[in-house]
């Protein structure tokens, strides 16, 4: 290594170690800000990660934990479990279906009649199973969506669950 | 500051890194003059930024939404891996920049043909079997490749030896994630509480136990503790993320600790990782297996607090032979300490934790349990294998062969983690859309 040149490693080395901890700064920064954010405005704000973007409030029944924990504690809380049309033709919004028979949903001779053109016969059935709600597809042509998510096999029900068949939706209520 | 100008700002320093990495290396080795060397450290680091900046242009199309803060994360990685890869020979660090650029092209054919990953979740058995294959193929004659006693290679001749535990650990997690989105509520809801200690439904125990058993016959097959553990800790996080339930971790802990135990008092080449492990200065074991663990804690001490500076490591005897086996590859950490020292490993170690944050931030804001398990999986799996290396590399576990994620050479694991990390990104681009966050709002 020729002498003259040895200043200039060291502070090659010094300046490489600098730019790298002033860029992880900039990154821990923006993490820092995100936990502030989150501890002002509740959970919630977590979500809003640079400003004019929206923050959705924390009311999500999908939400992993909430809805694994309120099964164990209590399965039907105080309210009687019903199904609350939010958006279904030949239904109007709003009303609520009570639940504690067991209904099934579909297009053919069943308690609640969806005029879906995406809906199968006899599409959906929800019934109590033990101390829970439970809904199962019934083999329906174009599937049932829990919480937007495909439904397979039987899945329990949770107070603000969503149901939706084709473009008909309902909201699963316990309270 | 948009998502993505915040990106293209956070390539600003890796891109000086690469430059300012390669010039202390060319001045170490005094092989060119003053011009040269601005000219030929510019130009690498020009060509760096070039790639990264294609990258970027293409996530500006493709997923404008996406988590800025991750791909100069892995540039920075990729940058540290190219200056170390270099300083120890010329050829390798060629071959590393090529699987760089195969891995870039790579990354972008998944976001292009995954753009709806969750059609993965149709594909789950097939996946699961495709990478249980792959794990068991370098047992096979004719084409597997043993190191050090452990099977984790498969010969292709003249390409390279593929590492097939880098592919499958994605497989393996996007399968978990999607088996555990349908079972994770009956894993709670039928649990039962036994002295304090909450138990998942004997039926659902079922395939948890299969699980465990995969994990400890891959122990056995592929001879590999660290892998095992990366792709069963893993597991377990998940298993935590979908049911919230700590006892279930503990079981899987409990099981796992019972199975490392009776292997690595059964397999003699486990047997000797763990008594190295030990002890691993003892002189007897010296001249043998303690060799590498030994040496790299001596390169690691050399190092001190800043450092040898780039290129300053001794790497050959003066008998030629190599006094740190595996520098490129399991024992690139060891180097990078000796060559910046305490204060530069810890930039290191930060880079990933960051990196491991992002990907958790992003399970927490996807909108679908597919996507919250996958992000954490994918996060958890990255982490774990840090873990593996850097923990062997420093003596807190039994050194095993898993690579450094975007740092080690080899082309595996570079093709391997751009996948994992296009994976990321999608999940973050259609968790932090506009229109998703809306619907959000109004659930």
């Amino acid at each position: 290594m020729s002498e003259s040149l040895e200043p200039i490693s060291v502070a090659l080395k010094f300046g490489f170690l600098a730019v790298l901890y002033l860029f992880l700064m900039w990154i821990v920064r923006s993490a820092w800000k995100d936990l502030r954010r989150a501890r002002d405005g509740g959970a919630g704000a977590l979500i809003a990660d640079e400003p004019g973007h929206l923050a959705a409030p924390q009311a999500d029944a999908t939400a992993m934990h909430s809805a694994a924990d309120d099964v164990l504690a209590d399965p039907i809380g105080g309210g009687e479990p019903r199904l609350v049309v939010e958006h279904a033709a030949g239904h109007p919004a709003g009303i609520a279906y009570d639940l504690s028979d067991g209904v099934t949903l579909g297009r053919g001779d069943v308690e609640i009649r969806l005029e879906d053109p995406f809906a199968s016969g006899r599409h959906a059935r929800i019934e109590r199973q033990g101390s829970m709600l439970v809904v199962e597809d019934l083999g329906s042509t174009n599937g049932t969506f829990l919480n937007e998510e495909p439904l397979r096999g039987i899945q329990p029900l949770h107070h603000g669950d969503r149901i939706r068949i084709g473009d008909s939706e309902f909201s699963y209520l316990q309270d | 500051m948009s998502a993505r100008n915040r990106e293209l700002l956070g390539l600003i320093p890796a891109s000086l890194l690469v430059t300012a990495g390669f010039a202390a290396v060319f001045i170490e080795r005094g092989s060119l003059s003053q011009d040269q060397l601005s000219e030929a450290s510019l130009t690498y680091g020009a060509i760096f930024l070039g790639l990264c900046v294609a990258a970027h242009v293409f996530l500006r199309i493709a997923l404008p939404h996406a988590d800025p803060y991750l791909f100069p994360l892995v540039a920075v990685l990729a940058c540290f891996g190219l200056v170390m890869i270099y300083r120890i020979d010329d050829t390798l660090a060629r071959q590393q920049a090529q699987w760089f650029v195969v891995g870039l092209i790579l990354f972008a054919a998944t976001i292009v043909f995954l753009r709806d990953y969750r059609k993965l979740e149709q594909y789950r058995y097939l996946i699961a079997a495709g990478s249980l294959v792959l794990l068991c193929m370098p047992r096979l004659p004719l084409i597997g490749a043993q190191v050090n006693g452990a099977y984790l290679g498969i010969r292709i001749p003249g390409v390279m030896v593929f590492q097939p535990t880098e592919f499958a650990k994605l497989g393996i997690v996007v399968f978990l994630a999607s088996y555990l989105r349908d079972t994770r509520q009956v894993l709670v809801v039928g649990a039962r509480r036994v002295l304090g200690v909450t138990l998942p439904p004997l039926k659902h125990f079922g395939p948890l136990l299969v699980i465990w058993g995969m994990a400890m016959l891959l122990l056995v097959v592929i001879r590999d503790l660290g892998s095992s553990l990366m792709f069963f800790g893993a597991f377990l996080a998940l298993l935590y993320v979908a049911t919230n339930r700590l006892s279930f971790v503990l079981i899987g802990l409990v099981l796992f600790g019972i199975g490392g135990w009776y292997l690595s008092t059964t397999v003699p080449h486990v047997i000797d990782r763990v008594d190295v492990w030990m002890d691993p200065l003892n002189p007897q074991r010296y001249q043998v297996e303690g060799f590498q663990i030994a040496n790299s804690l001596f390169a690691q001490a050399d190092g001190g607090l800043f450092g040898r500076g780039f290129g300053g490591a001794l790497l050959r005897t003066p008998f030629d032979s190599p006094l740190l086996p595996a520098a490129e590859t399991d024992l690139i950490y060891a180097l990078i300490v000796n060559e910046v020292g305490l204060v530069g490993a810890v930039a290191v170690l930060a880079t990933y934790l960051l990196f491991v944050q992002r990907g958790f931030k992003i399970a927490l804001l996807a909108r679908d349990s597919f996507s919250t398990l996958l992000a954490a999986g994918l996060s958890a799996v990255f982490a774990l294998q840090v873990f593996v290396i850097v923990g062997g590399v420093t003596n807190v576990i039994p050194l095993t062969g898993v690579t450094l994620p975007f740092i080690s050479y080899g082309g595996s694991s570079i093709l391997a983690n751009f996948v994992l990390l296009a994976l990321l990104l999608l999940v973050s681009d259609k968790a932090r859309r506009p229109e998703e966050r809306a619907r959000g709002a109004l659930r």
